[in-house]
């Protein structure tokens, strides 16, 4: 009987040994490769490159926000700023942090240098700012921590390498890079779960987050025909074709209706298995 | 030096090792498996706040936490608070099975009771094991907490028996009984535990998004008229029986709370999904019906034992010499 149970647990925990090594996800690869891993040629910019700008609007009343209970951390409930849900954040009809992006196209052919600046994303009043952000592949993402608290950054890439890391009241800011193009990454702080922003990450740089009064601007987009991509974390995500012949500026608007919230946080029901 | 030497000697007789109990039982050995029950139902309520609250990650280290076995008390905070508890309730616990696997194994005379303690150290020990592997491998959250919840309740189940074992009512068993009716009530209680431990892989698979609900509604169905249907024959066959009876009648109400539990619980985690952070009362909900299931667990495992103890397939009794043997009915028959 012992042995036939020792054999068993022997037997289980060799499996999951198994699964976690086989299952290992691939380092970060270098930017400027094609799904085929063959090397993408070098963006030569020839000077003739457009312009996307555009306005968000939100049609309807937004939702409500929620308050949040920062009272398991006195560090943070004592902090400055506002306490409430930042998730849809409208103002006069106008809809902020949403990610816009070109999909397809020449910026999907080529590769496009690494930007040497770093993005920041700031822990500040236990909140991440921005929420919303976008960075290039193998670009430096820096993570500062301006609270007088101990966080933890985990995000949780689907292709890309998971990592979890703590970062303590005045501790030197992480660096890290994302080696794979990947729309969105959600990041989390474990230790106040309501602490939530999302990082999208692109082989190429032309993306941009909407301001506060629903605002956007792409710079530098080689002629083409794209899909253009409005995501959103709780209302989802738009598409628009767009063509932009040289030096040309094109407006792009495009509204979300209230009550739709195809990407709002749900039960899963259907019975789909997530085991690698 | 002669008085372990005499002991050790005394575990190798033939008779002791054959498992022969006597008329003698274990009672200090009893109540420490079930003082190490109950520990464990609170390590269990541990384990459920840290899903319960998101805090599976909020340490990122392990074994040490934050670099240190004893945390500072400006690191006790928020998330924090469920994770440390959790790893430190489960060192207590760890430590009180070493205490009761040693314990079980110099003072049990049944082969396999001490073999049983061993296994339940082996236990513990591979669910820390299984624990760190969560903490150091998130990306396979889902992958390695479902092993890690399996194993927790499979470690209750072992305890809860080691419990019964040691207990008077079961060295106190007269003439046993036969069986009688199809389908017979060992048999019957033998499938609802092996029931019960698939609901409950089942649960955990929907609580750490392994799988949907529907997998784990479907065999709410199935559990809970599997163990009142259970109860139902023992009553009305063995009513009179309070071995039989109490377990039957306890694991009905349990199967009945839980199932409402789960239902309360559902619609607390579908109206919580737009909250910011976990909140009530879908906290307390979702522990309290993992907590619920593990003691569905324990009464279905209690009657399932008492049965094969106080019952018989030929109306024979299951004697002290092949209660070794009650792990093979069809060998304990012939």
């Amino acid at each position: 009987m012992l042995r036939r149970i020792s054999t068993i647990c022997v037997i289980i925990l060799a499996t999951i040994l198994i699964v976690v090594s086989c299952g290992r996800k691939k380092p970060a690869e270098k930017d400027g490769k094609d799904s085929a891993g063959s090397a993408k040629q070098q963006y030569a910019s020839k000077g003739d490159e457009g312009t996307i700008t555009g306005k968000i609007s939100f049609d309807g009343a937004p939702p409500a926000s929620k308050k949040i209970d920062m009272s398991q951390d006195a560090n943070c409930a004592n902090s400055a700023g506002e306490k409430t849900t930042d998730d849809v954040m409208v103002a006069e009809g106008k809809l902020g942090n949403v990610f816009v992006y070109l999909k397809g196209g020449p910026v999907d052919k080529y590769s496009f240098p690494t930007p040497s600046d770093p993005v920041v994303l700031d822990q500040q009043g236990c909140r991440y700012h921005p929420r919303v952000l976008g960075i290039q592949t193998n670009q430096t993402l820096k993570v500062t921590n301006s609270d007088s608290t101990t966080h933890n950054i985990h995000p949780s890439p689907k292709v890309n390498q998971e990592w979890n890391q703590m970062q303590a009241q005045g501790a030197p800011a992480i660096e890290k890079q994302f080696g794979r193009a990947e729309t969105l990454i959600p990041v989390k702080c474990n230790q106040h779960p309501w602490m939530k922003a999302n990082v999208g990450v692109l082989g190429h740089p032309c993306f941009a987050v909407s301001a506060k009064d629903g605002t956007y601007t792409i710079k530098n987009v080689p002629p083409g025909t794209y899909t253009l991509v409005f995501w959103h974390e709780v209302l989802g995500e738009q598409t628009q074709q767009v063509t932009i012949a040289a030096k040309e500026s094109k407006t792009q608007d495009i509204t979300y209706k209230a009550g739709a919230t195809p990407g709002a946080p749900s039960m899963q029901i259907g019975p789909t298995l997530l085991l690698p | 030096m002669a008085a372990p030497a005499q002991s050790l000697n005394l575990l190798k007789e033939p008779s002791i090792q054959q498992g022969v109990l006597g008329d003698r039982t274990n009672r200090s050995l009893h109540w420490f498996a079930i003082l190490l029950s109950c520990m464990t139902v609170g390590l269990l309520v541990a384990g459920a706040l840290v899903t319960s609250n998101e805090a599976g990650d909020s340490v990122p280290d392990w074994p040490l936490s934050f670099g240190r076995w004893l945390i500072k008390s400006n690191n006790f905070i928020a998330n924090v608070r469920y994770e440390y508890s959790h790893r430190f309730v489960a060192g207590v616990v760890g430590a009180t099975t070493l205490i009761f696997a040693l314990w079980a194994y110099i003072s049990e005379r049944r082969v396999w009771m001490r073999r049983l303690g061993l296994i339940a150290l082996a236990g513990v020990i591979a669910q820390a094991g299984i624990g760190g592997l969560r903490v150091l491998l998130p990306e396979y959250k889902a992958a390695i907490a479902v092993p890690h919840a399996l194993v927790a309740q499979s470690f209750f189940g072992l305890i809860v028996a080691m419990a019964v074992f040691t207990s008077s009512s079961w060295s106190g068993v007269g003439e046993s009984r036969p069986d009688t009716g199809n389908p017979g009530v060992r048999r019957l209680a033998t499938i609802a535990v092996a029931a019960v431990l698939i609901q409950l892989v089942l649960g955990a698979g929907f609580r750490h998004g392994a799988f949907g609900i529907i997998p784990h509604i479907s065999g709410a169905i199935v559990v809970t008229a599997l163990i009142i249907s259970t109860s139902v024959i023992t009553i009305r066959r063995h009513g009179g029986d309070k071995f039989l009876a109490r377990p039957a009648k306890l694991a009905t109400a349990l199967v009945l709370v839980q199932a409402g539990l789960g239902v309360a619980a559902y619609f607390a985690r579908l109206a919580a999904a737009g909250d910011p952070q976990p909140l009530e009362p879908m906290i307390s909900l979702t522990v309290a019906h993992l907590v619920v299931g593990a003691l569905t667990l324990a009464s279905v495992l209690v009657l399932c034992l008492r049965s094969h103890r106080a019952l018989s397939v030929q109306g024979l009794k299951m004697t002290d010499v092949t209660a070794v043997e009650f792990r093979s009915p069809r060998r304990a028959a012939v």
